[in-house]
């Protein structure tokens, strides 16, 4: 036992304690979020200290701190981060209950956190409904009938997820005897390919293992909460859901599949394939869905559906490659960096609008340009990177993701992935051209406030920074799959 | 009460010593139930006798001394009376929940004796999950109460099983930590491994504060006065059974004592040493303990006023949740120490100080304001 | 045979209870139907041996969470409506049905491992050594600490008044 190797989720937890405690006697709300992210900048500066030394297993084999585990963790931090910063606004509206706005971010990055480096059946399970339970709360926070309706609906569909993915997981260790990624790949090799045909209730556990993690990064057919979910939550939770929990899933998917179900070629073909399929449904579902849609963040959640489908042409690369290639890894890992990037600044830059016109309706976003230059040109990076086009992050993103998989000869997904970014172009381009050129509603500015724009000039760099000189970040995901190669 | 003694000792001299799960002759699972149902009838006919007399005892009255020698015999009298009472269903009930109510509620109170120690050894079922296996079981009770409140489509009995709910759910937190104190030091859940640690010292003189926790919390938990709201008759007639009558009222009058017995025996069994006494007989000195605890019940109830529902609650969860905290944490560092084995004199004398500046510390606490609960 | 008697008993019982869970109308019956079925499951627990679980299984299901469950329900207006339902059900009992006989197929076409080690007696320290021992799952333990600390706070916020 090591508690060393826990410092960054300790550090979290007992800041996560600490605002709830503050959130008592403090007077001046505004320090709670200075707090939070003070916490997260601490929790970083651990996991930094940790980044280089080689991989250690502790806890009875229940947690991994890797480069893998490493890299998410900063990831899940940073946007843990933004997501605190770009609620100081939203937040101060609230009478009571800000300590534990706070502190449920904090424990739903907790959970991501300890989703990244788990590796172990029970934990990963544990640790996805501490972050799950954490934001269904966050998501009926404004308590009117939208945000309730949101939150039920998301904890129902979530709930029902939580136990296709525990029934996955019980078959899975009814089949193979441990809940240990590492051992479960073993008895998989022992039992070979036509053991596997006769235990069909390994194979089905695996499906089901697919479907409850499909929920999470809202992949096809999974998806039928976004929508409504994004529309009614708090528009920060709604980035933050947009992003963390996301990546959360690809961070327990990537560890999932390439450390238990990664090694037989055979095997790893047949759900990379899976992934494949759903991948293509995913990107067509979301982007034809987007079109039409005349609400902000309903057309942000369709989006993301859409996004979520391109990450998983990753997961097809990933099981179709050869063992201990990680190029499909890689690729998701540095996708996931510029996707969070981009999003995260574009739902700022909404946050900052709403905040002022008090609509999510893209019709009346019409015309910013005049009244709030720099908000509308932040806003329109972080779309030209979610479309993919350069110097932007996501065109670097696409142009790895996709490179990857045409290699491993799914050509065919690369072609339905381009001719989806021509489709989403035309949603992402016409809130771009109501802003620039529509006519302005009022010539009233759009204030904005300092949290807010530190934000959203850190998400528009980054996005900028990653597209633009890539190769720092490419090499950061290379080092953090590489530990899933051979 | 002479039966079912004399068949625990039979069944001790047949050799039915320390039983285990499963694997037993047949005739030591009949013999043991036998003893249980006869032991349970018997000593709830006995907890109303005492019950009776003594609170007219403390009201200066005589109480029911005509039927029988001493108006032993009076219990037994009521019981007939009842049995021949109509039993009335009322129109709107939902009757299948109404008629099995009584029996989910009466049922738990036999099952939890299975794991209570008359002698060495001597019971149904010697589990090693003992302890948990009484607090799971006397859970299920609180379905019964809940299915008559509901059942009788009632406002009153609707509003005593609330109550009822929300108090057994609130006290059986302070219970079970109060319990666990108690495990800690004897190393097992079982009730009779429990009671053999107990050889030397019963363990209300190193426990006083898990003591005074189980007592206060299970009087709330079995509704006896001062916190008998859930059928506090100023107020909701008779609560949960208020449509009940005859016989089926009867098993509501039965569990309820058999209940407080039921408490009274856990008590006895973790905190005054069970049947472990010299001179008498193991299982005498438990029936002496049972009633003793008893009395102590009726002693409170004749002395203390009914508390307000909102003060139940914060007796609850503002006093005896937090001392319970505080008891297991002590009691775990003690037992990290090895107090147990070599300084259990100190470890008392620590207990006792211990319990006097709590109990000092949260009624002064009480007295500036905690006690209140903000709604 | 007495194992085999007490299986298919409560194996029986607990399934047309879970069955009448879903199937009545009257939603206080439903719910004590599930009470009747978690009270099953645990006497299943205790044929596998697995006494501790049985009785944890009966003090949190029985004792705690269907008896929330009913508050709920009491507390909800419009209880006497029953559970109503819609169009959708035999889209759902569909699905319920082909999703029950695929798991079930691959149950039965599946061969399990049988542990050759006896049923441990007594359960209780070792359990214990395995959730909070050295080599245990102390770690999923003190998370699911954290994960309780965030549901209590989180009902704390959605019920109290703004």
């Amino acid at each position: 036992m090591d508690l060393g190797l826990l410092a960054p989720e300790i550090s979290l937890a007992a800041t996560a304690v600490a605002v709830i405690l503050l959130d008592l006697f403090v007077e001046r709300k505004g320090a709670l979020a200075i707090v939070s992210v003070i916490g997260l900048m601490v929790s970083a500066a651990f996991t930094i200290a940790m980044f280089g030394d080689p991989a250690q297993v502790s806890f009875n084999g229940t947690l991994a701190v890797d480069s893998f585990a490493l890299f998410f963790k900063l990831l899940f931090l940073g946007i843990a981060a933004l997501v605190i910063l770009a609620s100081v606004d939203y937040v101060s509206k609230f009478e009571r209950f800000q300590g534990e706005y706070h502190a449920l971010i904090l424990l739903s990055a907790l959970g991501m956190l300890l989703m990244a480096t788990a590796t172990e059946l029970i934990t990963i399970y544990v640790s996805l409904e501490l972050a799950s339970i954490s934001l269904y709360i966050l998501a009926g926070f404004l308590k009117d009938p939208k945000s309730t309706e949101s939150s039920i609906k998301y904890l129902l569909l979530g709930a029902t997820a939580s136990a296709v993915l525990l029934y996955g997981m019980a078959l899975v260790f009814g089949s193979t005897g441990t809940t240990q990624l590492g051992e479960i790949t073993q008895q998989v090799q022992a039992l070979g390919a036509q053991g596997v045909a006769d235990n069909p209730a390994l194979v089905l556990g695996i499906i089901l293992l697919i479907a409850g993690f499909g929920f999470k990064i809202a992949a096809v057919p999974f998806q039928m909460w976004v929508p409504d979910v994004y529309e009614g939550a708090p528009t920060p939770i709604v980035a933050y859901l947009s992003v963390g929990s996301k990546a959360a899933g690809f961070a327990v998917i990537l560890r999932v599949f390439s450390s238990a179900f990664g090694l037989p070629d055979w095997l790893s073909l047949d759900w990379g394939m899976v992934f494949a399929v759903l991948a293509a449904i995913g990107m067509t579902v979301g982007n034809v869905s987007a079109l039409p849609q005349t609400n902000i963040k309903r057309m942000f959640g369709y989006s993301s559906i859409a996004q979520a489908g391109y990450l998983m042409v990753g997961l097809a690369a990933m099981g179709v490659a050869s063992a201990g290639e990680t190029i499909g890894q890689s690729t998701i890992l540095f996708f996931l960096l510029s996707y969070s990037l981009a999003n995260l600044g574009a739902f700022i830059a909404i946050i900052a609008i709403t905040n002022k016109i008090d609509s999510d309706l893209i019709e009346d976003f019409s015309g910013l340009f005049k009244r709030s230059p720099l908000l509308t040109l932040g806003l329109t990076l972080c779309l030209i990177s979610l479309i993919g086009m350069p110097p932007a992050a996501g065109f670097m993103a696409k142009f790895y993701i996709f490179g990857g998989a045409a290699q491993n000869g799914l050509l065919w997904l690369v072609i339905i992935a381009v001719l989806n970014s021509v489709v989403s172009a035309f949603y992402y381009l016409r809130v771009v051209k109501v802003m620039w050129l529509g006519e302005p509603a009022s010539v009233e500015k759009v204030p904005s406030s300092g949290a807010l724009r530190v934000a959203l000039t850190i998400t528009c760099l980054g996005v900028l920074f990653v597209g633009i000189l890539p190769g720092f970040a490419m090499k950061a995901a290379e080092l953090a799959a590489k530990m899933f190669g051979i | 009460m002479v039966i079912p003694n004399i068949a625990v000792d039979a069944v001790r001299h047949l050799g039915a010593v320390a039983p285990d799960w499963p694997g037993h002759p047949w005739w030591h699972w009949v013999v043991f139930t036998l003893i249980n149902i006869v032991f349970i009838l018997v000593m709830i006919i006995g907890v109303i006798y005492i019950e009776r007399r003594a609170i007219a005892w403390f009201a200066a009255r005589t109480g029911p001394n005509r039927t029988g020698p001493f108006g032993l015999l009076q219990a037994i009298a009521d019981a007939i009376k009842i049995l021949l009472k109509e039993f009335i269903t009322p129109m709107n009930a939902d009757k299948i929940v109404f008629w099995i109510a009584p029996a989910v509620v009466f049922a738990p109170v036999i099952m939890i004796f299975a794991v209570v120690p008359f002698m060495n050894g001597a019971m149904l079922a010697d589990l090693n999950i003992g302890i948990l296996f009484v607090v799971a079981i006397s859970s299920i009770s609180t379905v019964g109460v809940f299915m008559a409140g509901w059942s009788s489509s009632n406002k009153y009995s609707m509003i005593g099983a609330m109550r009822l709910v929300a108090s057994v759910i609130s006290y059986e937190i302070p219970v079970v930590l109060a319990l666990a104190g108690v495990v800690l030091i004897a190393g097992s859940l079982s009730l009779n491994d429990i009671v053999l640690a107990q050889q030397t010292v019963p363990f209300i003189l190193v426990q006083p504060l898990g003591f005074f926790l189980l007592f206060v919390g299970g009087c709330a938990e079995i509704n006896r006065s001062p916190f008998d709201l859930m059928e506090a008759d100023s107020e909701l007639v008779a609560g949960f059974h208020t449509e009940y009558s005859g016989m089926k009222f009867a098993m509501y009058y039965l569990g309820e004592y058999g209940e407080a017995v039921v408490m009274a025996t856990i008590i006895s069994t973790l905190f005054l040493g069970g049947w472990q006494w010299p001179f008498l007989p193991g299982w005498l000195w438990l029936i002496l303990k049972i009633f003793l605890v008893f009395f102590t019940m009726v002693w409170t109830r004749a002395t203390l006023p009914r508390v307000r529902i909102d003060q139940l609650m914060a007796v609850a969860w503002k006093f005896l949740f937090p001392l319970a905290l505080i008891n297991l944490l002590v009691t775990a560092l003690q037992v990290l120490a090895g107090w147990p084995e070599d300084l259990l004199w100190l470890m008392g004398i620590v207990n006792y100080v211990l319990l006097g500046v709590l109990i000092l510390l949260w009624s002064r606490m009480y007295k500036v304001g905690w006690g209140r609960i903000e709604v | 045979m007495a194992f085999d008697i007490a299986f298919w008993l409560l194996a029986i019982v607990s399934v047309v209870a879970a069955l009448a869970v879903v199937t009545l109308r009257n939603i206080f019956r439903a719910a004590l139907s599930l009470v009747l079925c978690f009270i099953t499951v645990a006497g299943l627990y205790v044929t596998l041996s697995a006494d501790f679980l049985a009785a944890v299984q009966i003090l949190v299901y029985v004792g705690a969470i269907s008896i929330l469950l009913i508050l709920g329900i009491m507390l909800t207006r419009d209880v006497q409506l029953g559970s109503p339902t819609n169009k959708l059900r035999f889209p759902a009992f569909l699905a319920a049905i082909v999703f029950f006989g695929t798991v079930a197929w691959a149950v039965l076409n599946t061969t399990w491992g049988i542990s050759p080690q006896g049923p441990l007696e007594p359960t209780t320290a070792t359990l214990a050594g395995k959730l909070f021992g050295e080599n245990g799952y102390i770690l999923t333990v003190e998370i699911a600490a954290v994960l309780l600390l965030a549901a209590i706070l989180g009902a704390i916020v959605l019920v109290r008044e703004k």
